[in-house]
């Protein structure tokens, strides 16, 4: 098959066989209970120089507890898979956790982008689209995927992509490699204490992310027994096998929405917001609501308070899609 | 039919954008393609179906907006058909049944190539570095029809792009963007800057001015340009927004113009 094009950007080299062997030596087949704090869960499958995947975004159902455990405990040296990242990549990068970014689309803010600018910060240029299929391919245990994207663009020469003609039809085609992460952390509605675990809504890729990453930590708005997860299997799409680690984090996305639950805080997004292009007002952010406190729950009962957190879920009206 | 004699650039653009719509499919970003895509269902386009890349398909957005880049929440996901992934909706662009794409963009060039990469310098020494694509690229590259949407400046209409984030015609000769691979009979449609209408020569591939914004003259469009597009043989004035648009623009839509309050405002 020859090889048209061949991306420049730094990019781990696809192992599937290394990745099934990790896969059958780590995944506990056995359903056993995985239930424990956020400080253990990053502390104890968050390891410096991680690649780390993160789904959805950071206003609406992002995993938002455990990347703040994450900025807690000073990860560093992580590599980011930024499929649709929003302020996420932001914060890590501000609170000195990132080595690296694959960008889908990169943050937001100019604190982010000086960092790219200035070379502290490298990535690797990718798509949504392609970040997608990577996580695809992972989960699928093959080495690469095929897509008609990022052709005649300049998008594959600074990423790890190829161009290739196809041995079907002889035209030219990209090729992304598989990505499995090193590891996966997910915000989802409800989880057994196994790690069954159901999400409400659409979302960007909790599915592949959790099925490709080798340890994978969600933090659940509700642990639901079992047995209610048995009495409607439709609705899990994360089996229990491929979850490490359930964290019981109610409120667990917020700031953000957690569709059909609670609205967003909206004066906090606005402080947010105000301070993303300056390090040190996003300095103070982190210390604000990250740094002072111990662990999430406190943030959420000292920092932010019962009845706000009340009034978020009051504020939400739609339940139709999600609750039932 | 009556229309308002004071409006905000933006205002306009999402009318201009709204009357262009018919009831089929627009994969769309957010801001300014979300709100032409409301307005055009209350008036024009019924029947119209947005796809979200964060998987949501034909959704009938609860109004109104409330903060900047409101996606994926409750609101904007209410009533949609189908809940899916991102995945997903990529494979239904590439499969070929998502009609439009709509992108709001950084920079165009004459050929319709977008960038929303970086400005100036090179990728490794940018001057200023942007976004990146996004979904953008998956939605130029496989949408059977590409509608752009950005602010009418010099420096973001330029003869070649810094970086082709999504494709547009590329270099412009005749099959140029089947010969790199993509999906044939695709491409840019139409792009609607804050002082014109444009779209694209059949053969030429080059961007042709085909119609002015209220409140610009033909001088000032091509002043604000890097590159000499061509023009239509008559070059109408677009009207501006009418009663009715307005109305449901600012009070229905997006009455804490979070979108609308953008660009200059326009007395005629």
């Amino acid at each position: 098959m020859a090889i048209l094009e061949r991306g420049s950007g730094e990019f781990r080299m696809p192992d599937v066989d290394a990745h099934r062997a990790w896969m059958r030596e780590h995944k506990l087949r056995e359903p056993c209970n995985k239930l424990m704090s956020a400080r253990d869960a990053v502390s104890r499958f968050v390891v410096d120089g991680d690649y780390l995947s993160y789904d959805h975004c950071f206003p609406v159902r992002g995993p938002n507890t455990l990347a703040r455990e994450i900025m807690r405990q000073r990860k560093k040296d992580l590599w980011l898979a930024a499929k649709f990242t929003y302020v996420m990549s932001t914060l890590l990068t501000a609170a000195g956790c990132v080595r690296g970014i694959d960008v889908g689309y990169l943050g937001l803010g100019r604190v982010l982008y000086r960092a790219v600018e200035e070379g502290r910060i490298k990535i690797t240029e990718w798509t949504n689209g392609m970040l997608t299929l990577r996580h695809l391919a992972g989960a699928m245990g093959v080495p690469f995927l095929p897509t008609r994207g990022s052709l005649g663009s300049d998008n594959v020469k600074y990423s790890g992509a190829m161009i290739v003609e196809d041995p079907y039809t002889g035209q030219p085609i990209t090729l992304v490699p598989a990505v499995n992460p090193d590891v996966a952390i997910v915000h989802v509605n409800q989880a057994d204490v196994f790690g069954n675990c159901r999400i409400f809504g659409p979302s960007t890729l909790p599915q592949e992310t959790a099925m490709a990453a080798r340890k994978v930590i969600v933090c659940a708005e509700e642990i639901i027994d079992n047995g209610e997860i048995r009495r409607d299997p439709a609705k899990t799409t994360i089996p229990y096998y491929y979850v490490d680690a359930v964290v019981d984090a109610p409120y667990g996305a917020y700031p953000g929405d957690c569709p059909g639950l609670y609205r967003g805080d909206a004066e906090h997004m606005r402080e947010l917001f105000a301070g993303i292009n300056d390090e040190e007002q996003l300095a103070q952010y982190l210390e604000r609501w990250v740094y002072r406190y111990e662990s999430d729950e406190q943030m959420l009962h000292e920092g932010v308070g019962v009845q706000k957190l009340l009034d978020m879920g009051r504020a939400e009206k739609i339940r139709e899609g999600y609750y039932r | 039919m009556s229309h308002v004699s004071e409006f905000t650039e933006s205002e306009e653009m999402v009318c201009v954008a709204a009357r262009l719509m018919e009831n089929t499919t627009y994969f769309i970003g957010g801001g300014m393609p979300q709100l032409a895509v409301l307005l055009a269902q209350r008036l024009y386009a019924p029947d119209l179906m947005q796809v979200y890349e964060y998987g949501v398909i034909g959704p009938r957005i609860a109004l109104p907006f409330e903060r900047h880049l409101e996606l994926a929440n409750s609101k904007f996901n209410y009533k949609a058909c189908a809940w899916l992934n991102m995945n997903w909706t990529f494979f239904h662009a590439a499969i070929g049944v998502l009609e439009y794409g709509m992108l709001g963009v950084n920079q165009i060039d004459q050929f319709g190539n977008v960038n929303t990469t970086f400005i100036g310098g090179d990728w490794h020494h940018p001057q200023m570095r942007l976004s990146g694509s996004g979904g953008a690229n998956e939605i130029a590259s496989f949408c059977w029809r590409t509608i752009t949407v950005l602010m009418h400046e010099r420096r973001r209409l330029v003869p070649r792009v810094d970086h082709i984030t999504s494709p547009g015609f590329l270099d412009g000769t005749p099959s140029a963007r089947e010969s790199a691979g993509l999906p044939k009979d695709t491409g840019p449609y139409r792009v609607v800057t804050s002082k014109g209408l444009f779209g694209f020569d059949d053969e030429t591939h080059r961007m042709k001015l085909l119609a002015l914004l209220p409140g610009t003259t033909l001088e000032e469009v091509l002043e604000n340009m890097q590159f000499e597009p061509l023009v239509a043989d008559r070059l109408e004035v677009l009207p501006p927004p009418t009663s009715e648009e307005a109305r449901l623009l600012r009070e229905e839509i997006d009455p804490k113009r979070i979108v609308l309050g953008k660009g200059k405002t326009i007395r005629l």
